[in-house]
């Protein structure tokens, strides 16, 4: 689904190269589960923001299911993304001003679907992440862990083909952390959705099937996990 | 989605509820000033488009000197009667050709049936034709057959209401008496006619057909004068036909000449006159007055104000979205990752910046409704708004408007608010790509400009208003009326008035703050040829208007020669002349009278201050002058002439029954003359007060998000150990820069403009200092002010909550 090939990159400060990533190179199959680790400053959050499109690599080459993004333009990319990818943050980043079925809501207004069909998704994910009572309040009246629940609601119903999570469970307390790694675990597993998180955490790593460790820019271990 | 972004925008409004009334208000306030031009514009540029017919009616202009302010030549309204003949005759362009002139003085009175007497102004004595040229709606009686036969009027419906009650009033009477001792004549009303939706230049309340219009002088050698009007079968080129004329006329006045026994070389050539004769279609009469500046001139200064104003609430717009835009950021960098392109967002905040501006849209047209009233009788115009008669492209303005400030203010934030870049901004570290800092600071900087210019504006105007208020005119305008009458030596009435206890004198003279009538005299003195202002006076005028002697003598009753060739000249006469004037002698006239200059007299202001004083001489007898001067002067010699008027008015009544008096103190005329640059001292006063405000106001809006934007770094300045005090003054640092360089540029281009206008004027102050250094402190304090109010806020918060919250 994604291959990277020799992913580098750096800043150039005064003709000294700073490296974040040097020679990433790795291929990420349909359904896999994937955890990435490393100290911080390691790159892992650059990495995953070159895997969303939302960063540019200064140098390689990733093709997103067959094709070449470092060659398309920004409106392709964008076209790209937001039928394939979604995101969720650590800060879940949701619009202050929205209420929650708003924001939900917000992805498929960018993907142009129309409103009948818009209706039917946002109840059908409020329904089964149990958060139909709480549709009109906003984010600033829930709790962490349900606005992030909200957040993976809102990358969920553009029905992508990948999720990619930073920290999702970071700004949470454990008992929700888990809660929300259960529910990674269920969409992976149930859904057959692509899953690619950045975490510091060895417990929350364990809930996928693949860890990828970075130190220094440079992919240092690749294991698969059985659980 | 459109909805969505609508909903979010009106909840980002009622959220920051101070800023978005900031935004709105302001902008309401600059867009109102602006509004308010744009009626009194709409209805300047509207006048004689009341019919499309008008199109084909133009008016008749020569080139001449008779009766102008200066006597140079003019492109006048007025021209020689005989023209319109000549016209009828020799262009075939033209279909009808009318006279029609408003009559002289202030007014006709009208008597209707035993009613007590009403002067009724703007009454046009026309020819029969005037109807077929200009295309009034007759409500009632016939418009092609209402001005066949002389002693005949047509009213105007509002008036015909005034007077009669009703407008049904065609076959009745009514006695026109057009001047005090006119017998009168018996004018019947042969129609009525609406009133058109539009101004018009050449405005009547009636339009009477005498007869007179009809023919010309029987001399050869004397001219009448009137306006001239004609009538084409389709629009044509002016150009064109103004060559034409040009002929036609220098052939009419060659003929004219030679048999007046002129040639035609010696009235002009020798003269350095040139002939002229040109027509102008009607729609531009009134925009080229014959000697004043038109509209558009005169409201310059208006117009640069409003647009200033515009421009000062359009910036407090645009700062505060920018800077309001990082509370935006985060929602902008969440949309780009969800999918939005760029050209969505920047919609979006347009969309927004339109919902405030249609907003303060709506308060302006309330305010606009508010405030046309007072704004009409200011400028002595009858403006509306919703009962305009061009409502529709005072809309469809208005529209253009709204989409131009929309895209003024709105585009410069949405595209910095489009441009944020998502993974910095939700790494939270946006604020450090806090955009468009340099432009925010220039904009401040250019609020203050303007501001601080207007602030020495006001000073410099103020000091030259009260210097004028003030100045010595050369004569006592005290206790001194004008009645607008003749003096005839053996007018019962005169010789009454001059019995009323508490007159001092009564006199007549041709120049008169409020009515000046000048006359060019062209005399020999030394073998030299000088070009003078030439004033006829009684006796008792000099003293009673209380000039000042300088040397020599004024006219008195011992010296028998003084009303046959005794002269007084003033001192921009004697200056032009020489030195030791009094007792030399001068020719003038064909018949080379010789004149003696008995006295020099201090200069005297008779007109506004924008003109400097003619060189005149002042000559008692009728050689070379007129008489005619519709000036009466009354001096009192006590301060309770109130009751010696009342006497006066019924000695009036006794000899003029017919015909009302009407007077004015020449106080009020003097007050008159400085009516114009008052107005546009009060207008600027009460621009610049908005002008500060809103700039205060966006200073203050500005200065909040600014504390908040520091409030990390206020915290851990206060943790090492700053004081409040130091902490205000930091803030207020960054701004005072700001505001001193605005200061700075402003005083230069205060200077110049204000100078400029005070060029304007002949009489006038030197540039004053203190207005400058007045308006550079008060910018300064209330910038402080303004800041230190938000910034004390900031300062005096726990530094441990502001680092907590990050």
């Amino acid at each position: 689904m994604i291959e990277l090939k020799n992913i580098e990159k750096y800043y150039a400060n005064k003709g000294v190269k700073s490296y974040i990533l040097r020679h990433v190179t790795t291929s990420i199959k349909q359904g896999e589960f994937i955890s990435i680790m490393g100290p911080s400053g390691a790159g892992k959050s650059t990495l995953l923001n070159i895997l969303g499109m939302l960063e540019e690599p200064t140098y390689g080459e990733y093709h997103f299911m067959g094709e070449d993004v470092t060659a398309m333009n920004e409106r392709k990319r964008i076209e790209l993304y937001r039928n394939h990818i979604g995101f969720v943050f650590q800060a879940y980043h949701l619009i202050d001003e929205m209420t929650v079925a708003e924001n939900i809501e917000a992805p498929l207004l960018y993907k142009k679907i129309p409103g009948a069909e818009r209706k039917s998704r946002i109840a059908d994910v409020l329904d089964r992440f149990n958060m139909v009572a709480k549709k009109d309040l906003f984010p600033n009246q829930l709790s962490g862990g349900q606005q992030q629940l909200v957040g993976i609601a809102r990358a969920l119903v553009a029905q992508p083909s990948i999720i990619l999570a930073d920290e999702p469970t970071g700004n949470l307390q454990s008992a929700q952390a888990e809660q929300i790694m259960d529910l990674f675990k269920k969409l992976n597993e149930e859904e057959g959705i692509t899953i690619l998180q950045v975490t510091h955490s060895e417990k929350n790593a364990q809930y996928g099937n693949r860890i990828l460790t970075i130190e220094d820019g440079v992919i240092k271990e690749d294991v698969s996990v059985n659980n | 989605m459109f909805k969505l972004n609508l909903k979010i925008a009106l909840r980002n409004l009622f959220k920051n509820k101070g800023y978005a009334a900031i935004n709105i208000g302001g902008l309401a306030i600059g867009l109102t000033a602006f509004v308010l031009l744009l009626l009194f514009v709409n209805h300047e540029a509207n006048y004689d488009k009341w019919s499309p017919e008008l199109k084909n009616v133009y008016q008749v202009r020569e080139y001449h000197d008779f009766f102008t302010p200066d006597n140079k030549q003019y492109w006048q309204q007025i021209n020689e009667s005989r023209i319109a003949g000549v016209l009828k005759e020799k262009v075939p362009q033209f279909k009808y050709v009318t006279k029609a002139s408003r009559g002289w003085g202030d007014g006709y009175s009208i008597k209707i049936d035993r009613n007590a007497p009403v002067i009724v102004k703007d009454i046009v004595d026309a020819d029969s034709l005037f109807f077929k040229v200009f295309p009034y709606q007759f409500i009632n009686g016939d418009g092609s057959t209402a001005m066949n036969e002389p002693n005949t009027i047509v009213l105007k419906q509002s008036v015909a209401i005034q007077l009669f009650g009703t407008d049904k009033v065609v076959g009745k009477q009514l006695k026109l008496v057009r001047w005090r001792s006119d017998e009168g004549n018996l004018m019947t009303i042969t129609g009525v006619v609406k009133n058109p939706s539009a101004s018009e230049s050449l405005a009547f309340t009636a339009v009477i057909h005498t007869g007179e219009r009809e023919k010309d002088p029987d001399q050869i050698s004397s001219s009448n004068y009137t306006g001239i009007y004609a009538k084409t079968e389709k629009q044509i080129d002016t150009n064109v036909l103004n060559k034409t004329l040009l002929n036609v006329y220098t052939d009419y006045k060659k003929a004219l000449l030679k048999a007046r026994g002129e040639t035609f070389n010696d009235f002009y050539k020798a003269k350095s006159r040139k002939p002229g004769l040109k027509v102008l279609p009607l729609s531009e009469v009134y925009s080229n007055p014959s000697f004043s500046e038109n509209w558009l001139d005169k409201i310059k200064p208006i117009i640069a104000l409003s647009i200033f104003l515009l421009i000062i609430s359009v910036i407090n717009f645009v700062n505060l979205a920018t800077a309001q835009s990082v509370q935006r950021a985060k929602e902008v960098g969440v949309k780009k990752v969800l999918g939005a392109y760029k050209k969505q967002l920047v919609l979006q905040f347009l969309i927004e910046s339109a919902i405030q501006t249609l907003s303060a849209l709506f308060i302006t047209i309330i305010l606009v409704e508010l405030l046309l009233p007072s704004f009409s009788s200011h400028f002595d115009v009858q403006l509306s708004f919703w009962h305009s008669n061009h409502l529709l492209p005072i809309i469809a303005q208005l529209f253009g408007l709204f989409v131009f400030i929309t895209l003024l203010a709105g585009f410069y934030p949405a595209i910095i608010l489009a441009k944020y870049n998502p993974v910095k901004v939700l790494k939270g570290n946006y604020e450090s790509s806090f955009k468009g800092m340099a432009l925010r600071n220039g904009l401040v900087v250019l609020q203050f400009i303007i501001a601080v210019t207007f602030i020495i504006g006001i000073g410099v105007m103020y000091k030259q208003n009260s210097y004028m208020a003030n100045k010595d005119l050369g004569f006592d305008r005290d206790k001194l009326i004008n009645i607008s009458t003749n003096y005839d030596t053996d007018d019962p009435f005169v010789e009454s008035v001059k019995r009323i206890a508490g007159v001092k004198y009564v006199a007549t003279t041709t120049q008169v703050m409020g009515n000046t009538f000048n006359t060019p005299r062209e005399l020999t003195f030394n073998n030299q040829k000088f070009d003078i202002n030439a004033v006829t006076v009684t006796m008792d005028a000099l003293p009673a208007l209380g000039v000042k002697v300088i040397s020599g003598r004024i006219f008195a009753k011992e010296y028998a020669q003084d009303t046959i060739n005794s002269v007084v000249i003033n001192q921009a006469a004697a200056n032009l002349l020489g030195k030791n004037l009094v007792g030399k002698t001068f020719t003038s006239g064909s018949n080379k009278d010789v004149f003696q200059i008995v006295g020099v007299i201090k200069n005297y202001n008779n007109e506004s201050f924008e003109k400097a004083v003619l060189p005149t001489i002042y000559k008692v007898t009728h050689l070379g002058g007129s008489s005619n001067t519709n000036n009466l002067l009354v001096r009192f010699d006590n301060d309770h002439y109130q009751s010696a008027i009342k006497t006066i008015e019924a000695e009036w009544k006794k000899v003029y029954p017919d015909f009302p008096m009407m007077y004015t103190s020449v106080e009020d005329s003097f007050q008159k003359e400085l009516k114009p640059s008052l107005r546009l001292m009060q207008i600027v006063v009460l621009f610049s007060v908005i002008s500060v405000i809103l700039s205060l106001l966006g200073l203050f809006a500005l200065s909040t998000f600014m504390a908040k934007r520091r409030t990390k770094e206020i915290a851990i300045r206060k943790i090492l150990g700053a004081s409040n005090l130091e902490l205000i003054n930091m803030l207020n640092r960054s701004f005072l820069i700001l505001v001193i360089i605005a200061n700075l540029i402003s005083w230069p281009i205060a200077f110049i403009l204000t100078r400029k206008w005070l060029e304007g004027f002949a009489y006038r102050i030197e540039m004053p200092f203190w207005p400058f250094a007045i308006a550079t402190l008060t910018s300064v304090i209330i910038a402080i002010l303004t800041v230190s109010l938000q910034a004390r806020k900031a300062a005096v918060n726990n530094p441990v909550d502001a680092l907590k919250y990050e």
